[in-house]
C-alpha cells in the first residue's frame, strides 16, 4: 500500500483541522512543507510535523491512526483518493467531499458528510447529529455521493440534504430527513421519532419507526420500481456494503404535508 | 431503393448468384431505448407498440425496431426488458419521435418502466417531456449519472429515466434484395436471414417482419411523390419495362438494415447473406443483389463480395 501514513504523536488536547491533509494536496508537497501544515485551531496553531508521526511516501492514499473525536475536518473538499482512518473522527468529516473515499475505522462526530456533493464515506462505527446536514451559510446540506454508516446515527440525518444516499445499518436519531428536499436515506435498523419533519420531497427506507408526524399519511402497499432500481444500484456502487434488498411490497407513507408532501416514508409492507 | 447495376459480374455461391454489386446505405442519427415490465410479454407489447409504423424515415419520421431481448440481470430494474433503436435524420428529429412514442406506447403500457439503452455523450430527452403527465405528483431520484422520474398511473408508477443516449455514428439503409423463382421459398429464405441478422446486436431490420416487398426507386411521374415502385425489379413488369431480371424470376424481397454504426451493419449484412447462400439455392433462390444509387448519395458502401 503505498502512501503516506500520519500517527498521532498523543492524545490531541486541542481540536485539529485535518482539512489540509488530502492526498492530491500532499501530493504537490515536500516532506518539510507537509510537516509545516498548520492543523491546530488556536494562536500558537500545531502544525503536522508536531501532530504527527508521518511515515511512508506520497500516493493516492493517506492513513491517520491513532486518531481521536478532537480530530475535524478530516477529508474536507476531498475530490480523489482514499483517506483511511485507524480510529475515531471529530467534526465535520467529509465535509464538501466531491469525489473519492473516506474509510474511518471508528466513530465519526457530528456534521459528518455535512455539504458532500460526491464520493464514499465508509464509517465503520456510529456518526454523531446533523450526518449531511448544513452549516449556516449553507444552503443545502448533502448534494451527492454515499454515506455507508455500520452503526447507528445522531439527531437529524439529512437535514437539509437534496440529493445522494445515506446507509445507516443501525437506527437513526430523532427527526432523521428533516427539511429534506431529496435523496434517499436508508436505514436498516429503523428511524427514531418524527422523521421527516418539513421534509419536500426525498426518501426515508427502514426497518420501522418509533413515532410519526401527524403530517404523515398512509399511502398503502406497493410494489415500486423504484425500490427495485434503487436496490441494484447500490448492491451495483457498493457491492458488500449495500443493504438488504427491501420486501417487494413497502407501505409508503407520504409527507410531511405541512410543505408539498412530496417525500416518502417507505417501510416494509405491514 | 434503386438498384443500378455498373457491373453484371458476381459469383456462384452454393447455387445462389451474388451479384458483384453494392448496398448503398446512409449516415444517421440512432438511440437505444430500454423498455421493462413485470414478464416478458408485456415488455414485448410496449416495445412492438413503441416502434410500430417505424418502417422508413420517409413516411413514418423514424426507423424502429427490436434490437433484443434483456434478461433481468441486464436492465435498470431486475425485471424482463427489451431494447429498442429508433433511427431518425438527425438527434433533434428523435426528440419528437421519443417524446411521442414513449409517451403514447410505453407510458401507457401495463407495469412498464423505461431506461436509456445507449450510454453516450450526446444525450436526448427520454422521461423530459412524459414526466409532466404526472401534473406535478411526479417525483425524481437522482442514482449515479442517471435521474429517475416516477410518475404515478393507475397501476402503480411510471418510472423512467431522464434521457437517453444518441449516436451520429448510425448506418441507415444497409440492405440486400434477394431474388427467387418460388415465393414461398424465397419468403422462406428471407425469414431465415432475418433471423440471423436478429441475432447482431445493434440493428434493426425496420420493415414488417423485417423484409420489403415494395422496393423503390428515387423519382416518379407523378408531381408530390419522391419515390415510387422499383420496376426493374418488379417481376410482372418484366417484358414491359427495362427489367433487370431475368426469365423465370417470380419475386424479389428486400431486407432493409438499420445499425448504431457501420461496422454492425456489414456484420448484420455478412450473416443474412450467409443464410441466403446456405440454404437459399434449395429454395429457389436464384440471386442475391443489393440496392444502390450508383454510390453518389450514401456516405456507406456495402460491397457484396467483401461480405461473402
Amino acid at each position: 500500500m503505498s502512501g503516506l501514513t500520519f500517527r498521532l504523536k498523543a492524545p490531541a488536547t486541542e481540536r485539529l483541522d485535518l482539512s489540509a491533509l488530502n492526498p492530491a494536496n500532499l501530493a504537490t508537497l515536500a516532506s518539510h512543507e507537509i510537516a509545516r501544515l498548520k492543523v491546530g485551531m488556536g494562536r500558537d496553531a500545531l502544525t503536522v510535523g508536531d501532530a504527527f508521526d508521518i511515515s511512508g511516501t506520497c500516493g493516492d492514499e493517506i492513513t491517520i491512526e491513532g486518531a481521536g473525536a478532537t480530530l475535524d475536518h478530516i477529508g474536507d473538499g476531498l475530490e480523489s483518493g482514499t483517506i483511511r482512518v485507524i480510529g475515531n473522527v471529530g467534526a465535520y468529516a467529509g465535509r464538501k467531499m466531491k469525489g473519492g473515499k473516506v474509510e474511518i475505522r471508528g466513530n465519526a462526530g457530528n456534521y459528518l458528510a455535512s455539504c458532500m456533493s460526491g464520493g464514499l464515506i465508509h464509517v465503520a462505527g456510529n456518526a454523531g447529529n446533523n450526518l449531511g446536514g448544513i452549516l449556516s451559510g449553507d444552503r443545502f446540506g448533502m448534494i451527492g455521493g454515499i454515506v455507508v454508516v455500520e452503526g447507528n446515527v445522531g439527531a437529524r440525518a439529512g437535514d437539509k440534504m437534496r440529493r445522494g444516499t445515506v446507509i445507516v445499518r443501525g437506527k437513526t436519531g430523532p427527526v432523521a430527513g428533516s427539511r429534506m428536499i431529496g435523496g434517499t436515506i436508508w436505514a436498516e435498523g429503523g428511524f427514531g421519532v418524527e422523521p421527516g419533519l418539513m421534509m419536500r420531497r426525498g426518501t426515508l427506507i427502514g426497518s420501522g419507526v418509533e413515532r410519526l408526524l401527524p403530517t404523515f399519511v398512509d399511502c398503502g402497499n406497493h410494489d415500486l420500481v423504484i425500490v427495485r432500481i434503487l436496490s441494484r444500484y447500490l448492491k451495483a456502487t457498493l457491492g458488500d456494503l449495500a443493504p438488504k434488498p427491501m420486501p417487494l411490497f413497502v407501505r409508503k407513507i407520504a409527507g410531511d404535508m405541512a410543505t408539498i408532501g412530496k417525500g416518502e416514508i417507505l417501510l416494509p409492507a405491514a | 431503393m434503386s438498384s443500378h447495376h455498373t457491373k453484371l459480374a458476381g459469383k456462384d455461391i452454393n447455387g445462389v448468384f451474388v451479384d458483384d454489386t453494392f448496398a448503398e446505405a446512409f449516415g444517421m442519427s440512432g438511440t437505444g431505448i430500454i423498455i421493462t415490465a413485470d414478464t416478458m410479454k408485456w415488455a414485448k407489447i410496449a416495445a412492438v407498440t413503441a416502434t410500430g409504423f417505424g418502417t422508413s424515415v420517409i413516411g413514418c419520421g423514424a426507423e424502429c425496431g427490436l434490437d433484443r431481448e434483456l434478461s433481468p440481470d441486464e436492465t435498470p430494474d431486475g425485471r424482463p426488458g427489451v431494447r429498442i433503436l429508433i433511427f431518425g435524420f438527425s438527434p433533434d428529429a428523435l426528440i419528437g419521435q421519443v417524446k411521442n412514442r414513449i409517451g403514447q406506447c410505453v407510458l401507457t403500457s401495463p407495469g412498464s418502466a423505461c431506461f436509456s439503452g445507449l450510454d453516450a455523450p450526446l444525450r436526448i430527452g427520454l422521461g423530459k417531456a412524459p414526466r409532466f403527465f404526472g401534473d406535478g405528483f411526479q417525483t425524481a431520484k437522482k442514482l449515479g449519472n442517471s435521474r429517475y422520474w416516477r410518475v404515478p398511473v393507475m397501476d402503480g408508477e411510471f418510472v423512467i429515466e431522464e434521457t437517453t443516449g444518441v449516436t451520429t455514428d448510425a448506418v441507415g439503409g444497409g440492405n440486400m434484395l434477394i431474388v427467387g423463382t418460388d415465393r414461398a421459398g424465397l419468403l422462406e429464405t428471407t425469414e431465415a436471414a432475418v433471423e440471423a441478422i436478429a441475432k447482431i446486436d445493434d440493428v434493426i431490420t425496420p420493415f414488417p417482419g423485417g423484409i420489403v416487398r415494395s422496393g423503390s426507386k428515387v423519382g416518379t411521374k407523378y408531381a408530390g411523390m419522391f419515390a415510387s415502385t422499383n420496376d426493374a425489379f418488379c417481376p410482372t413488369l418484366r417484358g414491359a419495362t427495362k427489367s433487370e431480371l431475368t426469365a423465370g424470376t417470380l419475386a424479389v424481397l428486400e431486407i432493409v438494415i438499420d445499425g448504431l454504426t457501420s461496422a454492425r451493419v456489414a456484420e448484420a449484412m455478412r450473416v443474412g447473406l450467409k443464410a441466403v447462400t446456405d440454404i437459399g439455392a434449395k429454395k429457389g433462390v436464384t440471386r442475391i443483389t443489393a440496392g444502390n444509387y450508383g454510390g453518389k448519395l450514401g456516405q456507406h458502401h456495402y460491397h457484396l463480395k467483401d461480405l461473402i
